[in-house]
């Protein structure tokens, strides 16, 4: 029967391409037909298999050995089969327990109580090149699995990641449609992602379907060391999800949900936008044109040309869809293993409905025995991904409606004489969402086709606990990014006639495509040898790897002549631009471990690599590391000592050099010395000819990877029989070999060419995770409370023989064993109450003898005492703002009571600055809008038309019309913000409906479930109205989205 | 059958360890040609040639509006680019240059090229000829903003050794490098083809018109550097003796005058005088061009200038509207009859003067200012410009709106009219005409210039014809020979329509300033002339400026002109219920976006020499007076 699913596998597959969800359907039609003809077999044996508790046991493989007559137990644990005439074995397996062989002579009822596994039971971690026990691990290694990211749903991987793992540092400063969130372990930069063993990079890592994956490792010490050259940031080891023997199982799990902004700044309405006008002209000249009536009309807001128009309103759409639903069929034998799955994902965004992603995933994991010592798998992942909005001209598509916000002024309207069949023309048009539309100003469009093929044999061989495996995967990346811009027009009414009036618009016709090619390939052959002896048990892994990777882009420009075809012609073209890029990699890896009575524990190993990236004899470098364990409560001492309570404390310990051939500076090819080709275009004689470029004079020769040296030392500990958990981490890596130019020896500048780097600069990354869960039962509720923090900060070391003209120099710009980031600015010392306090202020803010300064404005303190305000007065006062939280933190909650349960996750960050500039400091910046805080809160005199009139203080200075280069928009610690928040990401209530009830309907399982992602945080931003991830100093970035969400899980 | 699988699967541990790992690791690169790819095939030589002439360095260009904006033609109708006219001093490393990267790879081509055996001897000639005339041309540039740098003729490698002092070299004098330069352009006028047609590479013509240049330029430091004793060197790295002018005077007449005999004219082929000036920018098919910076469309090779600065409303895109030339550049243009004046809006009783047009305003003016700015009242590509800055009510009252073409109830009967041009001028509101002015020198009317997926293939011209009659008009000038340049600097202005020829004592100092001032406005000359003739520091004295300021003085070199100013055109709204019955009035304004005047130290004569030049190099002397 299974056999004959397999059967019907391959058309449904060559199905899923185009039509994902036909072909769901297609799996479903099939799994119930399998299910029905499980339940409609009539049979001769029949019985019940139990647990330890004498529960049922449901889905558990029933089996006659050595054929493929099988079943698997009802929701209660009952099976019926038909048995051979000739007797024959029962084998019954599951999943977590000892599978047991019983003879079925001539019984027709047979009961089976399994008892559990105890090793199965064990958790099984998946490390570089293989799994280990978790008892077992001796370098800081943090695991997730699906039923923690199960209950994130965010569109891509990284973003399911946010307080989940001690020592990964989170920011999702984006979260547009199909956004990825910045993940690093440790803050060491962008990790190596590594899934189902293939080196990867961070596109396919966050596109895989959440779903799909059953567990998610991060090595953040010496541990990845084993993965050489690349693994100096720490590695990412994701496992997709296995079929394991057992019954067959269809399972659904679909949501659907409402997408809001968490936050945005606010602007203020066209009343206020003139009334702050009035009120900055007076501030800067003292007079304005306009007048007090004029002022009442935009107030009352009722006369035509006078009333305010909400750009939120016209362009923001609340409660944007997002809707997933995966279907994955997972089953198997003893001898063969399967997981097949499907998974649509549709997100739009609430800049209209235009701007959208979706992705469409499958994954087919089948693994075989061929024979008892021979197993063969393959494992194969594609996906199609679609990014489509409306194209606009300049870069980012999705700038243009949120710059629209705030460029757009309130007394502006998108259409002519509010007719929607005339755009209006506002002189900036590239920001009326009027025109930003399919329709109107055209589309782009950017999908993602990747398929990834792994296949993989394992051999036992002869000797035993010895065994081969060999594996090779292929990957093909193809990108495509449509874009098409139309002409338009733009229209000013003419009242007086009745006329619309072309006016403005776009005659821009532009067409661009882009082709991306990704071809990559690695070929592993493993060593496997495994034994115990004793209590002694000795581990040992010899790899050998080579990886490919090729990229191949073509960018196309042409000036089509018409809006409504999307073909490109060859004589409208004016821009081909081809490069193609190899990269070659190979490494030799070892590994070996020791344990002894599961008391102490030695694991060691290295890799030896190398990259293309360097001349030959720089290319090779090995990279050991060394950990190890030692579990102080089986030693005889500890015991002795009487502490019951806690039953498990381990000290790990390990260090190791992990290196990273990304290294800034260095191109590939640069110990090769030549013409750069091409290298700009010039016209000679009224022809193009393409230059080639002779910066390519020196060779680089001598640079090779940096290495992280990586220390790192920690504890396991178990409370009450594991009720309370946790570890504790402490690490020190520091890097050596960074790129510096030698200083010492100073070639005139004339020479032309500035020497070669080397690798000589030093930086460390220092910090260390706590983590804390707790587990228990109380009448009937279970529950888990977890937490976890971890800090990480970066320090550069030492450069080479730095030099400074003086000590100012030195102080303000060495980096010498220093914090990095650090951000500088004015200290601020309150604001002006009085335009005598400014008269009479002996230090010169401004540097304009204070000419420009109005009560309000900010005094900065002279630290230097040198009378002035300059850049000499600048102090350390924050933290970088541009980089992940020092310290990132999670808060864990779950409990369920009979069908109920209950889950919240909290995260959290620290350790790092939100600057708000432009928009968010500088009113009127562009001519456009005022955001509402600077508005409201601001220093004013009473009557703005009074220049004598007292004045109300205020939070922000007063107003004046986008003039960014005021004193009072300098850095300073009135603007920086040390931030900090905390914020809700997963809220959820689920109920699971009754067995009895399901089992009427044939269905294993159904559980309904509500869900909150991002509902709320708390932080110390809000006020600016910008979420507290976001990086842009401008606070208008896509902001994260509030999603609320209704879905269900069912199993068949 | 198990023996073959594990020999199998050893066989790909093994396989993979195998002995072709370099073979493996060895990839080729994709874009790097190598030595000796290049130098055996003429087309990869003009490829490597390509990309030097492509590096050639200009201070202002069609490429870079901006530096346009540094001084007094214009403003920067563009808030990232208010700065311009908010700070005081001028950084004493503006305008600096230390190309030895650029240069040391002029000197690799030319010493590869000599060696090279396997190119026609004729190429080969003409490949080195070349390089040497933008050698030469570096070196200009170089000595222009920098004074006298190291004359540096070989590529230098250095060997490792730990002791890089046999690299160092010192600063040559200031006319040691004009020397070099004039010298070099004197060999190679004999060496480079006479091809008037051939804009872009290297020509007699070019040759000579750099060496006219050249010599301008040193016999004017000579000269005038005697007005400014501080700004000199004792070792002669910057500051050339006064007595050396004459003879430098005398080289850039006579290459001036053999430049005249070489084929090369006046544009003259339009009958409107202005479009005609206009037009020199942009007609390709051009006697008058010699060196150029060529652009073509559907090459990669495009400016954007025209998006930049095309006018705002009837722009093919979003963009546009930077450059607002300056009231200071437009009344420096002459009436018809040889006289400055400033611009007639009010009587001599204060009224405002009313036009029925506002190009009225211009009329009677030398043709070379419609050619170069926009005025208010013309058109560009076919289209009116609309710039106005609202309407006045005869007390004085303005209606306007702070929106572009923003509307407003004129007359209270609740209809609503548009009060303010598409392109403004509204104030501080970028991109406007916040002078009442926009660019038309180097914008291109073609269709498409102003569309971003197109752009431009107007060319940048660097050495044009009327420049080298200016410059013999100069030199003749400063030789006492004031009928000859009488005689060169009346074909220019013929041209402009100034028909009424100055005699040889009509011929001045102011004159000549003047002259180069609005012949060669926006073609990257200004600064450097105000610096050989050292003006610079008296004309962007750092003096705030009044009215009164600005309008007197017109024509005169010495005249302060420290902030841009502008001249905003209003309807005049003589009946209130009759808003079509408008006439034009105008108002001198100066943006709100202009807080500071430019001011010019003796330090900024000759650019900053970075720190880390010096560190490098304990043998390069400071510049004076920073």
């Amino acid at each position: 029967m299974i056999n004959n699913l397999l059967k019907e596998m391959p058309p449904s597959k060559s199905n899923l391409k185009g039509k994902p969800i036909f072909s769901m359907l297609l799996i479903i039609a099939i799994m119930c037909f399998c299910n029905s003809y499980i339940y409609a077999q009539a049979g001769n044996i029949s019985g019940k298999v139990t647990g330890e508790n004498g529960e049922g046991l449901p889905g558990v493989t029933v089996l006659i050995k050595g054929t493929t007559n099988g079943t698997a137990t009802d929701a209660s644990g009952n099976f019926s089969l038909s048995a051979p005439a000739s007797g024959g074995t029962l084998v019954v397996s599951f999943v977590g327990y000892l599978t047991q062989e019983l003879p079925i002579g001539n019984r027709t009822t047979i009961n089976v109580a399994l008892a559990p596994d105890a090793k199965a039971l064990e958790e099984v971690v998946v490390v570089g090149y293989g799994t280990q026990r978790r008892e077992s691990i001796t370098g800081s290694v943090a695991t997730v699995t699906s039923k923690d990211l199960e209950r994130v749903h965010a569109s891509t991987v990284g973003a399911t990641l946010a307080g989940k793992l001690p020592g990964v540092s989170f920011r999702m400063p984006d979260g547009r449609p199909g956004a990825s969130a910045n993940v690093q372990i440790r803050n060491m930069g962008n990790p190596l992602f590594v899934i189902d063993g293939i080196q990867q990079d961070a596109g396919q890592f966050n596109n895989l379907a959440p779903n799909d994956i059953e567990s998610i490792t991060i090595l953040k010490d010496a541990s990845a060391a084993i993965y050489g050259s690349r693994g100096a940031n720490g590695v990412v080891v994701v496992t997709t999800k296995r079929g394991k023997a057992g019954a067959s199982r269809l399972n659904v799990d679909a949501y659907t949900g409402w997408q809001n902004w968490s936050r945005f700044p606010e602007t203020v309405n066209a009343y206020e936008w003139m009334a702050g006008q009035a009120d900055a002209e007076m501030n800067q000249n003292g007079r304005t044109n306009i007048t007090p009536a004029e002022l009442e009309k935009w107030r009352a807001g009722t006369e035509k040309g006078y009333q305010s128009f909400d750009w939120y309103d016209f362009i923001i759409k609340p409660n944007a869809p997002q809707t997933s639903i995966n279907v994955n069929a997972t089953g198997g034998t003893d001898k063969i293993r399967y997981y097949l799955s499907a998974t649509r994902l549709a997100q739009q965004s609430v800049l209209g409905r235009e701007f959208t992603f979706g992705r469409t995933n499958i994954q087919s994991n089948v693994d075989a025995d061929i024979t008892n010592k021979l197993k063969v798998g393959v494992q194969i992942n594609g996906r199609i991904e679609t990014r489509e909005n409306p194209g606009v001209p300049g870069g980012d598509d999705y700038w243009a409606p949120r710059f629209a916000l705030f460029r757009n002024r309130p007394t502006e309207r998108p259409f002519a004489n509010d007719n929607p069949a005339y755009v209006n023309d506002i002189g900036h048009n590239d920001t009326n969402w009027g025109v930003l539309n399919k329709t109107v100003s055209g589309y782009l469009n950017d999908n993602w086709r990747v398929m990834q093929m792994n296949f993989n044999g394992e051999y036992e061989l002869p000797i035993k606990g010895l065994s081969v495996k060999g594996l090779y995967s292929y990957y093909l990346a193809d990108h495509i990014v449509d874009i098409h811009e139309y002409t338009y027009d733009a229209y000013t009414y003419r009242e007086a006639t009745g006329e619309y009036e072309r006016t403005g618009g776009s005659t821009n016709p532009y067409r661009e495509r882009q082709t991306g090619k990704v071809y990559t390939t690695t070929a592993q052959g493993l060593l496997n040898y495994n034994n115990t002896f004793g209590k002694h048990t000795i581990g040992a892994t010899l790899v050998a790897e080579r990886l490919t990777r090729r990229e191949t882009n073509i960018f196309v420009h042409a000036v089509p002549k018409t809006n409504v075809l999307p073909i490109i012609q060859f004589a409208d073209v004016d821009t081909y631009n081809d490069s193609d890029n190899e990269q070659a990699r190979m490494g030799y890896v070892g590994r070996f471990n020791y344990n002894f009575a599961d008391k102490y524990f030695l694991e060691f190993g290295g890799r030896r690599d190398a990259s293309w990236k360097f001349i030959s004899d720089k290319r090779w470098g090995t990279f050991p590391y060394v950990s190890a364990g030692w579990q102080l409560t089986e030693e005889g001492f500890f015991k002795s000592l009487g502490i019951n309570a806690l039953t498990n404390l381990k000290l790990r310990a390990s260090y190791g050099v992990s290196g990273d051939d990304d290294i800034g500076g260095l191109g590939a090819f640069d110990y090769i010395v030549g013409y750069s080709y091409p290298s700009g275009t010039t016209i000679l004689d009224g022809n193009a000819v393409t230059g080639a470029s002779t910066n390519r004079q020196v060779a680089t020769t001598n640079i090779s990877w940096f290495t992280r040296n990586q220390a790192n030392v920690g504890l396991d500990y178990g409370l009450f029989n594991g009720k309370i958990s946790g570890e504790l981490d402490y690490f020190y890596f520091k890097r050596n070999g960074l790129t510096q130019t030698r200083y010492d020896v100073l070639v005139p500048s004339e020479l032309g060419y500035a020497l070669p780097p080397e690798n000589l600069q030093s930086d460390a990354q220092m910090g260390g995770e706590a983590s804390l869960a707790y587990n228990g039962t109380a009448r009937g509720v279970e529950f888990s409370i977890g937490g976890n923090v971890s800090y990480s900060r970066h320090r550069f070391l030492e450069s080479y023989k730095p030099r400074f003209a003086n000590s100012w120099n030195n102080y303000r710009n060495s980096g010498e064993d220093r914090w990095t980031g650090i951000f500088w600015g004015l200290e601020n010392a309150g604001q002006f109450q009085s335009q005598e306090e400014i008269n009479n202020y002996p230090v010169n803010i401004d540097g304009q003898g204070n000419r420009t300064l109005l009560p309000g404005d900010l005094i900065y303190k002279d630290l230097n005492e040198d009378g002035k305000i300059d850049g000499y007065d600048e102090r350390p006062i924050g933290f970088p703002r541009d980089r992940n939280p020092i310290v990132n933190f999670g808060l864990n909650f779950g409990a369920s009571y009979k069908g109920f349960d209950f889950r919240a996750d909290f995260s959290g960050g620290a350790g790092y600055s939100f600057l708000p500039e432009n928009e968010l400091r500088n009113p009127y910046q562009n001519g456009g809008q005022v955001a509402k805080v600077l508005y409201e809160d601001r220093w004013h005199r009473e009557d703005p038309f009074n220049l004598d009139s007292p004045w109300v203080p205020g939070t922000y200075p007063a107003l004046r019309f986008n003039q960014g280069g005021h004193s009072n928009n300098r850095q300073s610690d009135f603007w920086l913000i040390n931030a900090r928040y905390l914020r809700a990401r997963t809220i959820e209530f689920g109920y699971a409906l009754p067995a009895g009830l399901l089992q009427r309907v044939k269905i294993q399982r159904a559980r309904i479930y509500l869900n909150g992602y991002n509902l709320f945080a708390i932080d110390n931003v809000h006020q600016f109205g910008v979420d507290p991830e976001v990086m842009d100093t401008n606070g208008l970035q896509y902001p994260q989205n509030k999603l609320v969400n209704l879905g269900v899980n069912l199993s068949f | 059958m198990k023996k073959y699988i594990f020999m199998l699967l050893a066989g790909l541990v093994v396989g993979n360890s195998g002995c072709n790992n370099d073979e493996f690791l060895d990839l080729e690169p994709k874009n790097i040609l190598l030595e000796e790819d290049v130098w055996t095939d003429k087309t990869l030589v003009t490829s490597v040639l390509s990309n030097l002439y492509g590096r050639f360095p200009d201070f202002q260009s069609i490429e870079d509006w901006d530096n346009f904006t540094e001084f007094d033609e214009a403003f920067a109708s563009n808030a990232g680019t208010y700065g311009n006219h908010r700070n005081a001093d001028y950084g004493y490393g503006s305008w600096g240059m230390w190309e030895y990267g650029y240069i040391r790879e002029i000197n690799s081509f030319i010493q590869k090229c000599e060696a090279a055996t396997e190119l026609d001897p004729a190429d080969k000639a003409q490949f080195l000829a070349e390089a040497r005339f933008i050698r030469a041309g570096v070196y200009f540039e170089e000595v222009k903003r920098m004074g006298g740098v190291p004359l540096i003729l070989e590529p230098l490698t250095y060997d490792f050794s730990g002791d890089p002092s046999y690299l160092r070299q010192p600063r040559a004098k200031e006319h040691e490098v004009y020397d070099f330069v004039i010298s070099e352009l004197e060999d190679l006028k004999g060496i480079l083809p006479n091809e008037v047609s051939d804009k872009a590479r290297a020509t007699k013509g070019s040759a000579l018109a750099m060496q006219a240049r050249a010599a301008l330029y040193a016999g004017s430091i000579a000269k005038y550097g005697t007005s400014t004793p501080q700004v000199s060197l004792p070792g002669g790295e910057v500051g050339i003796p006064a007595d050396m002018a004459t003879g430098y005077y005398q080289k850039a007449l006579s290459a001036a005058q053999e430049i005249m005999t070489l084929g090369y004219s006046l544009y003259q082929k339009k009958p409107d005088l202005g479009e005609n000036f206009a037009s020199i920018f942009y007609d390709k098919n051009n006697p008058e061009a010699i060196w150029v910076e060529d652009f073509k469309l559907k090459t990669g090779k495009t400016n954007g200038f025209t998006i930049d600065n095309q006018p705002r409303y009837q722009s093919e895109e979003q963009q546009g509207g930077r450059l607002n030339p300056s009231l200071n550049l437009v009344q420096s243009f002459e009436n018809l009859d040889n006289t400055f004046a400033p611009l007639p809006i009010m009587d001599a009783s204060g009224n405002l003067i009313h036009y029925t047009n506002p190009a009225d305003l211009f009329a009677g003016r030398d043709a070379r200012l419609y050619g170069t700015v926009m005025l208010p009242g013309t058109q560009f590509k076919g289209k009116e410009l609309d710039i106005w800055a609202g309407y006045m009510r005869p007390d004085g009252t303005i209606i306007t709106s702070s929106n572009l073409g923003g509307q407003a109830d004129i007359n209270g009967d609740g209809t609503n009219e548009q009060v303010v041009g598409f392109s403004g001028p509204i104030d501080g509101l970028e991109f406007t005409a916040q002078t009442g002015f926009y660019l038309r020198k180097y914008l291109d009317p073609a269709a498409g210039s102003g569309q971003i997926g197109t752009r431009s293939e107007v060319w940048w011209i660097r050495y044009r014809y009327a420049e080298v009659l200016l410059n013999a008009a100069e030199a003749a000038f400063e030789l006492g020979q004031p009928e000859v340049a009488a005689g060169y600097m009346n074909q220019v202005r013929v041209r402009a329509g100034l028909t009424e020829p100055l005699t040889a004592a009509d011929i001045t100092f102011d004159r000549i300033v003047n002259e180069r001032r609005v012949e060669l406005a926006f073609e990257g000359h200004q600064l450097f002339d105000m610096k050989r003739w050292r003006l610079a520091h008296v004309v962007w004295n750092g003096n705030r400026m009044t009215v009164s300021d600005l309008t007197t003085n017109i024509g005169k070199a010495d005249k302060t002109s420290t902030m841009p100013f502008g001249l905003w055109p209003y309807k005049y709204l003589a009946d209130p219920n009759n808003p079509s019955n408008t006439d034009w009035v105008f108002r001198i304004v100066l943006p709100n976006p202009v807080t500071t005047p430019d001011r010019f130290r003796l330090g900024n004569y000759y650019s900053q020499i970075g720190e880390d030049v010096i560190n490098n190099n304990p043998l390069i002397v400071r510049q004076p007076n920073q």
